[in-house]
């Protein structure tokens, strides 16, 4: 399907999107720069990652991890995106905790809950029989009563 | 009383709860909603396309979540980086809207970008 790696384009309007803030308010792009961007922009992210593969590598790991991408940044003469980007992966890692513990909560209060349900339904059949004995025992009173 | 019990039964074990995302561990190519602060607005780019071109390349065994969250910010600041550097241009020539010759200078220009050089024809 894609001829090329550079081919598999990030989406144009999320690409104008970012274009449009980034340039002051009446500035537009053409159609030729803007597609010219989102080639290069995806040209970054496979010469990012070569870059930070070389430093997994060098760590003997076979995963890319964050910090191999921020080495890779400093290597390519990016140093100016390395204190953005470590901000950045600061609130994700806060927001993946968040969503972790959300989750894990979630789950932690569904089975609670199927737990106290069993409970109920036990309690309820317990309940049933209670109120049969007593229907029996009224009547004999109503017997008794009647003599 | 059996008619409570039955209805009990039915309320809790029918409808599941919420139904969570498809998996939090995958990659969803949803964008993030912006939070308060605008310094720490998360990636707009979709992650699931990052993923891919990192895959594309046969040298990459795999790669952390985190190490794609970061390329597609680094991606964006890139984007922003190359946009601004590209309306120098284009102001000089008192235009108000960026041309492709205004990115080739830009390239030519600055050297980070010397790595595009020949990749955008």
């Amino acid at each position: 399907m894609a001829e090329r790696p550079e081919d598999l384009n990030l989406p144009n309007a999320v690409i104008t999107r970012i274009i449009k803030e980034a340039l002051p308010d009446g500035v537009n792009i053409s159609k030729e720069a803007r597609s010219a961007i989102s080639r290069a922009a995806s040209v970054f992210v496979l010469y990012a990652t070569s870059c930070a593969n070389n430093f997994a590598m060098k760590g003997k790991r076979k995963t890319l991890n964050a910090s191999d991408v921020l080495s890779a940044m400093e290597e390519m003469e990016f140093q100016r995106f390395v204190t953005p980007l470590k901000e950045a992966l600061e609130a994700y890692r806060r927001e993946q905790k968040g969503k972790k513990e959300a989750s894990e909560q979630k789950k932690k209060d569904k089975d609670k809950k199927t737990d106290s349900e069993d409970q109920d339904k036990s309690r309820d059949e317990d309940n049933d029989e209670d109120e049969e004995r007593l229907e029996e025992e009224e009547q004999n009173e109503e017997e008794e009563l009647d003599n | 009383m059996a008619a409570a019990a039955a209805a009990a039964a039915a309320a809790g074990s029918g409808t599941p709860r919420e139904e969570e995302g498809p998996g939090g561990e995958a990659a969803a190519p949803q964008p993030q909603a912006p939070t308060s602060a605008p310094g720490a607005r998360l990636s707009r780019l979709p992650l699931a396309r990052v993923k891919a071109l990192v895959k594309a390349d046969p040298d990459v065994t795999l790669a952390g979540q985190e190490a794609i969250f970061i390329l597609a910010r680094a991606a964006e600041l890139f984007v922003e980086t190359i946009a601004k550097d590209a309306y120098c241009c284009a102001q000089q020539g008192k235009r108000k809207t960026l041309q492709r010759r205004d990115l080739d200078n830009a390239i030519e220009a600055v050297d980070e970008f010397a790595f595009l050089e020949g990749t955008l024809d």
